[in-house]
C-alpha cells in the first residue's frame, strides 16, 4: 500500500486538517467501480460462471452502473462541501459566540475598557512607530534587486590609523579585473557640481560613477534610459540621469526634458534619463540625495592622465558580489589582492601603512551607524508594552474577583474550564486588536508629524512608510499583547471551582482574594522593576546629553553664520577659470575682498568647505604624512585629515590658539609653506616635544613647518573624540570647495541674500549654498541623540506613570480588604498615623523589591548602552540612586491615598458588612 | 440504496466489523459480509461503496490506492480510531436493542 504524498497524516490529524488531501475524483470512483467488476466477474467465473455470464451478473449485482456512479460522484462532492463547513461552522460559531459575549463584557465595564484601551494604544503605537523605523532603516533590504550582493569597498591604511582613504582608479582596475569576486564594481566619487540654465546657478549633488553603475544596482529610469557599460568612455560620458527631485525642482516634472542640454560645472551634458522617486544612491553622499549621477571612465581629463596607484580621487566603490560568495570569502579573496597589489607596486603601498581593502555589505554600511540608537529604541518600547500588558492584567484580575460568581455559575451549568480560559482571552485579545487598530489609525493620522520628528541624518527615511508589514505587525503585537496580559487572568478563570467559588464569589476573602493578592503583587514588582530600567536608560541617555551639550566645542556659536561656494570644475583644463593653484588663491583672495564689506558682518574666512565644524556628514578624508625628524621612519605612517582656510579663520570661530602663530594674508604662494595642527594632533604624534618648528612631510613628498598649535574644534560632532588634523592657509593649499565663514550682527536669511549677491559679483557661476548659523549646525549634529532622549524619556515617563497607576489599585484593593481589621483597630484606638502605616507597609515592601529588582537588571542591560552613552558610565551611581529615590517617592505618592482611606474606615460599618 | 436507517446503520457496522480485522479493498470488503451473513444481506454492490465513501467523510474509515494481491490498483480501506469507538459504541446500542427487541418479542411469543 503506497502512501499519499503531501502532508502527513499524523500532522494533518494534530492540527486537524482534513485527513483527505482532496476530495474523491471521478477517476477513483470509476477505478473503484472497474476493479469491483472485475474482481467479481473473476470470483463469478471460479464459481463456475460463463464469462459472458459472469460480465452481467457482476453488472447486475453491481446496479445500474451509470446511475450507481453519478450517485457516488455526487455524494462525494456533497459530503466534501458539508464535511469541510461543518468543521469551519462549528468554530466560527463558538468563536462568535465568544466574542459576542467578549463584547458586552467589554461594553458592561466602561471604565476599564477606555483605560485599558488608553493605554494599549499607547503601547502598540509607541511599538508600531519604531517597528516602522526600524522595518525601513534596518530590515527591509535595500530596493534594488538582490539586495544581499551588493557591496562597498573601501581602502584602509591600518599601518597609519585610517580608515576609508579613498580608492585610486588602477586600484578600481584591479577590483574589477584582477579580485574574481565581482560581477561588477563601480566606483563613486561625490563633489558637488554647478547647475546652470535656471534663474540663477543651483549647486546640485552630484555623483561620478562608473558607466555600468546601474547595471550593477539592477535599477532601471522612470523616464528615457540609464548609461551602460556599452557606453564605456575615459572622461565623463555626455548622457547623464537625473533624480526625480531635480527633475521636479528643476524641470518642472516636465516629460520633454529627455534630450534636453544642460550645463553642469560650465561642461555641456545632455539629459537622458529621470530615475523613479524612489531610488536613492546606497551610500553616503556630501549633504542630500543625489541629483545628477554621470557615467566616466575617471582616466580622462578633469581626472588625471595617465592615473596614478597613489592618487586615491575615488570616494570608494560599489559592487556587486558574484552569486554563492559570502562576505567573508570575499574579504578573504581581497585580502590575497592586497597583497599581491602590495608586492608587485612596492612604492605605492609602503609595507608600514599595511594597506588593505574592506568589502561591506552595502546596507550595513548605510544604515550600521544608526543601529545601536533603534535598537534601544525598540527594547524601550517593548518594554512600555510589556507595562501596559501587566497594567492591564492586574486590572483584569482585579475585575475577575467580581466576576468569580459568573465563572462559577458558568462552570457549574456545564463550562469547561478551557471554555472558559478561552472565553477571558477572547476579551483580552478583542480588547487588544481594538487597541491595535486604533493606534494603527492614530499612526496613520498623526504620521508626517511624526516623521518630522525624526533626525534628517537617518538614512533610508524616504522608504518608512505604513504599509502592510506595518498592519501585520499591529496585527501580531495586539494578539501577542492580548494573549500576554490576558494569560493569568484567563489561568484564574480557569482554576475557579464551581462550587467553592459559588460561596466565595461575593465581595472579598477567601483563597480566590489571596491568589489574586499574590497574582498582582508579583505583577505590580515586574512593573516597578521594568519601570526602573527604562528610567535608568532615560537617566543615562539624560546624562550624556548633558555632557555632550557642555562639551567644548572649541568655537563660539552665537552669531556666527557659515556658507559654501562651489567652484565648477569643467572637465576641459583649457575651459576651466580656475585650473591652477594660482587661480585658485586668487579666487580666495577675491572673494575675501569682496565679501568683507558685507553688512553686518564683523569678520570673515574662507576656508576649504570640510572647516565648517558640524557640517559634514560623511568622516573627512585621512592623509598619510610622515614626521622626517624622527629616526626611526621616513615613511608615511601617521595619518591625519588635512584642511586649507584662511588668516582670520580661528579669530571669527572663536578658537584659542595654544602655541604660536596662525596664519597671515603673507603666508601665500611665494612665503614657505606651513601648517598649524590641533592639540590632538600634537597629543598623538608630538607628545614630548614642542610640535611648533617640527616639520611634517606629506606622501608627495611636500615639507610643511608646523607654526602653531590650536584648541581641537569638534568638527565631527560634539560627542566624536577630537582627531588629529592639520590646518593649511588656503592661499599656499586652494581648493574648489570653498566655505565662508562669518561673524554678524544680522540674521541668516539677511546675510545669504548679501552672501549669494555679493559671490555673484566675483563670479556668477559660483553657487552658494548651505547658509546656516552654527548654532543650527550644532544643534543638528546632535539631534539624533536628542531624538533617543526625548523618546526614552516619554517611554520611561509613561511607564513610571502607569506603574504609579498599578501601585495604587493594589494599594486600594489591599486596604479594602482589610478596612474590617483597620475599623476594628480604629474602634480599638489604634492612632490613624499607625493604620496609615500599616495599609502602606506592603505595598511600598512591594516597591523597594521592585526597585531593588529593577536597578539588578539595569545593571545587566546597561551595558548594551554604551555605545549611546558619553562621558558616562553605564553604571553611573547618581543616575542609579536618583532613580531609585524617585520611584519610592511615587510610590510613596501612590499609595497615601489608599492609606489615608484605612485611617476613615467607620468602625461600625466595618463591622457590619 | 438502502431504503431503511436501520439497514444503513446495520451496513456500517457491519463494515466497520469486517474491517476491524485489517485492510481490505471494496471487492474483499463485499465478499467478507456476503460470507458472514449467508447473502442474507442483500443489497447492490454499489450501495456497499457508497457507505464506504460516507464513513471515509466522516472518518471512521481512511483509504489509500494500493495494489492488490493479483497486481491490480485498488482502494485499501482501514478503521480509523473513531471508527473503532463507533463500532464499540454501535455494538453496545445494537445489542442491548436487539435483547430489548427480543424481549418484547418473546414476551409477544408467550
Amino acid at each position: 500500500v503506497t502512501p499519499e504524498p503531501g502532508i502527513r497524516r499524523g500532522i494533518r490529524r494534530f492540527f486537524r486538517l482534513a485527513i483527505r488531501s482532496a476530495s474523491l475524483t471521478a477517476n477513483d470512483i470509476d477505478g473503484e467501480i472497474d476493479f469491483h467488476l472485475r474482481e467479481r466477474r473473476e470470483h463469478l467465473i471460479a464459481r463456475g460462471y460463463s464469462p459472458e455470464d459472469a460480465g452481467a451478473e457482476a453488472r447486475r449485482r453491481f446496479g445500474e452502473i451509470d446511475a450507481a456512479r453519478a450517485r457516488l460522484l455526487r455524494s462525494a462532492l456533497r459530503h466534501d462541501a458539508s464535511a469541510t463547513l461543518w468543521d469551519w461552522e462549528r468554530h466560527m460559531d463558538t468563536l462568535m459566540q465568544d466574542l459576542r459575549y467578549a463584547a458586552r463584557t467589554l461594553a458592561r465595564s466602561r471604565g476599564l475598557t477606555a483605560v485599558a484601551l488608553l493605554t494599549l494604544i499607547l503601547g502598540i503605537g509607541g511599538n508600531l512607530a519604531i517597528f516602522g523605523i526600524v522595518n525601513a532603516v534596518l530590515l527591509q533590504p535595500l530596493p534594488f534587486a538582490r539586495p544581499e550582493r551588493l557591496v562597498r569597498v573601501f581602502d584602509d591604511l591600518p599601518g597609519a590609523g585610517a580608515k576609508n582613504v579613498g580608492l585610486s582608479v588602477p586600484e578600481l582596475v584591479d577590483l574589477n579585473e584582477r579580485a574574481g569576486v565581482f560581477e561588477g564594481v563601480s566606483g563613486l566619487i561625490s563633489a558637488s557640481a554647478a547647475l546652470a540654465g535656471g534663474e540663477r546657478v543651483e549647486r546640485v549633488e552630484f555623483l561620478g560613477t562608473s558607466p555600468n553603475y546601474f547595471e550593477l544596482l539592477g535599477a532601471k529610469a522612470a523616464i528615457g534610459r540609464t548609461y551602460g557599460q556599452a557606453e564605456w568612455s575615459p572622461g565623463f560620458l555626455d548622457g547623464v540621469v537625473i533624480s526625480d527631485a531635480l527633475w521636479h525642482r528643476q524641470f518642472g516634472a516636465d516629460p520633454s526634458v529627455i534630450g534636453r542640454r544642460i550645463r553642469v560645472d560650465e561642461d555641456p551634458y545632455t539629459i537622458i534619463g529621470v530615475m523613479p522617486p524612489g531610488f536613492r544612491h546606497p551610500g553616503q553622499t556630501l549633504s542630500g540625495d543625489v541629483d545628477i549621477w554621470s557615467g566616466t571612465g575617471f582616466s580622462a581629463d578633469p581626472f588625471p592622465t595617465p592615473p596614478a596607484r597613489g592618487v586615491r580621487l575615488l570616494g570608494g566603490a560599489i559592487g556587486r558580489l558574484k552569486p554563492g560568495l559570502t562576505l567573508q570569502q570575499a574579504q578573504r579573496r581581497l585580502d590575497v589582492l592586497a597583497v599581491d597589489l602590495q608586492r608587485t607596486y612596492p612604492n605605492d603601498y609602503p609595507s608600514r601603512l599595511r594597506w588593505s581593502l574592506r568589502v561591506e555589505s552595502a546596507q550595513t554600511s548605510l544604515t550600521g551607524g544608526v543601529r545601536p540608537t533603534l535598537a534601544l529604541l525598540f527594547i524601550a518600547a517593548i518594554f512600555v508594552l510589556l507595562i501596559v500588558c501587566v497594567n492591564i492584567a492586574s486590572l483584569l484580575l482585579a475585575r475577575s474577583t467580581v466576576r468569580t460568581r459568573e465563572f462559577a455559575v458558568r462552570k457549574a451549568i456545564g463550562a469547561s474550564s478551557a471554555r472558559l480560559a478561552r472565553q477571558v482571552l477572547t476579551e483580552s485579545v478583542l480588547l487588544s486588536l481594538i487597541g491595535g487598530a486604533a493606534a494603527t489609525v492614530m499612526l496613520r493620522v498623526t504620521q508626517t508629524r511624526l516623521l518630522a520628528l525624526i533626525p534628517p541624518d537617518i538614512p533610508r527615511m524616504n522608504e518608512i512608510q505604513l504599509d502592510w508589514p506595518l498592519v501585520a505587525f499591529s496585527l501580531v503585537v495586539s494578539i501577542g499583547a492580548g494573549i500576554l496580559f490576558g494569560l493569568t487572568p484567563a489561568l484564574r478563570a480557569a482554576g475557579i471551582a464551581p462550587v467553592r467559588g459559588l460561596q466565595v464569589g461575593g465581595r472579598t476573602g477567601g483563597a480566590q482574594s489571596i491568589g489574586q493578592r499574590r497574582a498582582r503583587s508579583t505583577l505590580v514588582v515586574i512593573q516597578i522593576a521594568l519601570s526602573v530600567v527604562l528610567l535608568v536608560g532615560a537617566g543615562l541617555l539624560l546624562r550624556s546629553f548633558a555632557a555632550v551639550l557642555r562639551t567644548d566645542p572649541g568655537l563660539d556659536p552665537d552669531g556666527l553664520i557659515d556658507g559654501q561656494v562651489w567652484v565648477p570644475v569643467p572637465n576641459h583644463p583649457e575651459a576651466n577659470k580656475y585650473l591652477t593653484a594660482s587661480q585658485q588663491a586668487a579666487l580666495a583672495k577675491r572673494l575675501l575682498d569682496q565679501l568683507e564689506s558685507l553688512p553686518g558682518v564683523t569678520r570673515l574666512a574662507v576656508a576649504s568647505s570640510g572647516e565648517v565644524p558640524f557640517s559634514s556628514a560623511t568622516s573627512p578624508l585621512q592623509i598619510p604624512f610622515s614626521l622626517p625628524d624622527e629616526a626611526a621612519t621616513h615613511e608615511n605612517d601617521h595619518a591625519a585629515s588635512f584642511g586649507a582656510v584662511s588668516a582670520h579663520y580661528f579669530d571669527v570661530l572663536g578658537t584659542t590658539v595654544k602655541r604660536g602663530r596662525v596664519f597671515t594674508e603673507q603666508d601665500d604662494a611665494r612665503a614657505p609653506y606651513v601648517v598649524v595642527v590641533n592639540e590632538a594632533f600634537a597629543r598623538r604624534f608630538s607628545p614630548r616635544q614642542d610640535p611648533v618648528g617640527r616639520r611634517v612631510q606629506t606622501s608627495r613628498g611636500i615639507e610643511l613647518e608646523i607654526v602653531g598649535v590650536v584648541e581641537d574644534i569638534r568638527t565631527a560632532g560634539l560627542d566624536a573624540s577630537p582627531e588629529p588634523h592639520v590646518y593649511g592657509s588656503i592661499l599656499q593649499f586652494p581648493t574648489v570647495a570653498l566655505a565662508v565663514l562669518m561673524r554678524t550682527h544680522t540674521d541668516v536669511k539677511t546675510a545669504e541674500v548679501a552672501l549669494t549677491r555679493a559671490v555673484a559679483e566675483v563670479d556668477r557661476e559660483l553657487p552658494v549654498f548651505g547658509v546656516r548659523t552654527m548654532r543650527e549646525l550644532m544643534s543638528a549634529s546632535v539631534a539624533r541623540r536628542r531624538f533617543s532622549l526625548a523618546l526614552v524619556s516619554a517611554f520611561a515617563g509613561s511607564a513610571l506613570l502607569l506603574a504609579a497607576i498599578g501601585l495604587y489599585g493594589v494599594m486600594s484593593f489591599l486596604v479594602g480588604q482589610r478596612s474590617q481589621e483597620f475599623g476594628i483597630r480604629l474602634a480599638l484606638g489604634a492612632p490613624p498615623r499607625a493604620i496609615a502605616g500599616l495599609a502602606a507597609r506592603p505595598a511600598l515592601t512591594l516597591a523597594l523589591v521592585g526597585v531593588l529588582l529593577g536597578l539588578v537588571l539595569s545593571l545587566i542591560m546597561s551595558r548594551w548602552l554604551s555605545a549611546l552613552v558619553f562621558d558616562v558610565s553605564t553604571s553611573d551611581p547618581l543616575t542609579f540612586a536618583s532613580v531609585g529615590v524617585l520611584l519610592v517617592a511615587v510610590a510613596t505618592v501612590a499609595c497615601l491615598v489608599p492609606a489615608r482611606r484605612a485611617t476613615r474606615v467607620s468602625p461600625l460599618d466595618a463591622l457590619r458588612s | 440504496m438502502p431504503d431503511s436507517i436501520l439497514l444503513r446503520g446495520t451496513l456500517d457496522l457491519l463494515i466497520l466489523k469486517v474491517l476491524i480485522l485489517g485492510p481490505m479493498n471494496g471487492f474483499e470488503i463485499t465478499r467478507a459480509i456476503e460470507d458472514r451473513s449467508d447473502g442474507s444481506l442483500d443489497v447492490e454492490d454499489s450501495a456497499l461503496y457508497q457507505a464506504l465513501h460516507r464513513m471515509e467523510e466522516r472518518q471512521l474509515l481512511e483509504a489509500e490506492w494500493g495494489v492488490s494481491d493479483k497486481n491490480r490498483r485498488a482502494r485499501y480501506y482501514r478503521v480509523t480510531r473513531a471508527g473503532r469507538a463507533r463500532l464499540r459504541e454501535e455494538s453496545q446500542r445494537w445489542a442491548s436493542s436487539a435483547k430489548t427487541v427480543l424481549r418484547i418479542l418473546g414476551e409477544v411469543a408467550r
